[in-house]
């Protein structure tokens, strides 16, 4: 019986941590990446803003991360990337 | 005769004769190009050139040249239309704010509302109207009720009357003043749900 209660327990760990791991890895699937999909994107949410300091902002952020990008400098283009992802929302 | 002829059009032929050979010319020229234009573009649409994907933002002059487009032909087409006076009616704005929520905010956002999946998959981006909006309340109007085609804004008009449409767009001139609580608030006021709307509504009535 104890056997069978530890087996259950060790099982439904196993699937709970699953579970977990797959939403934390769906999330960040969800995530804005520095790639050439994201880099499209945002230069779509930045054709439509209206001009004023946001939308500024949120070009100059996209210019480094693209400057980034070309020196394969993949987490400072991130950085850039989220601060532009933060103008375009603002 | 033969020499009087010649005498009386010897000044006029010479020139009459190069004028008609520049005519000609001209007209050879503009269809030459003409077709090679059409050669041209009939090409690169066989060739599929023109790049369709929504993830692959157009070039600026095509974004200002399609944005020019949209605007002016609803400009133009919104001029004869007659607005309604009664847009701060609490009832019309509730009414509006209801169809707003259910058939709007999923590209449109509301106040706040992040950013959903479909707003940020479409292209041209919807775009946030709870923003500030240039489009005058008989602009709005003519594109709640006709659409926008290559936007992804359907035809409400299809599907809904005159006055259900206006009352959306009572709201939307009161949209941009609300904050988060406001909005849910006023969705919640909505004397009928859009269902319930929809099931009252005269169709017949649609010009």
């Amino acid at each position: 019986m104890r056997k069978w209660i530890f087996s259950k327990l060790v099982v439904g760990s196993l699937v709970l941590t699953g579970a977990f791991l797959g939403g934390a890895a769906a999330h960040e699937g969800h995530q804005m990446k520095c790639d050439e999909t994201a880099m499209n994107a945002m230069h779509a949410d930045i054709q439509a803003m209206d001009d004023g300091e946001a939308k500024t902002t949120a070009t100059g952020e996209m210019k480094m991360a693209e400057e980034m990008m070309a020196k394969k400098d993949m987490k400072a283009c991130a950085t850039h990337m989220h601060n532009a992802t933060e103008a375009i929302e603002k | 005769m033969h020499s009087a002829i010649e005498f009386k059009g010897g000044e006029s032929m010479p020139d009459s004769g190069a004028s008609r050979s520049a005519t000609r010319w001209l007209i050879g020229t503009v269809a030459a190009v003409a077709l090679l234009a059409a050669v041209v573009a009939t090409a690169l649409v066989y060739m599929g050139s023109f790049d369709v994907a929504a993830d692959k933002p157009h070039s600026e002059p095509v974004f200002w040249l399609m944005n020019t487009v949209r605007d002016r032909s609803v400009a133009i087409r919104a001029a004869g239309i007659a607005v309604p006076g009664d847009f701060a009616d609490a009832k019309r704005i509730a009414s509006g704010a209801a169809q707003y929520d259910e058939m709007c905010s999923l590209c449109h956002l509301a106040p706040g509302m992040k950013r959903t999946e479909t707003s940020r998959g479409l292209y041209p981006r919807a775009p946030e109207l709870r923003r500030k909006s240039d489009l005058t309340p008989a602009q709005q109007f003519w594109v709640v009720k006709h659409g926008l085609k290559m936007t992804g804004m359907p035809a409400w008009g299809v599907t809904h009357d005159d006055k259900l449409l206006w009352d959306i767009v009572a709201f939307l001139r009161k949209l941009p003043e609300l904050s988060s609580s406001e909005y849910q608030a006023i969705v919640r006021s909505s004397p009928k749900t859009h269902e319930e709307m929809m099931e009252d509504m005269n169709m017949d009535n649609r010009p």
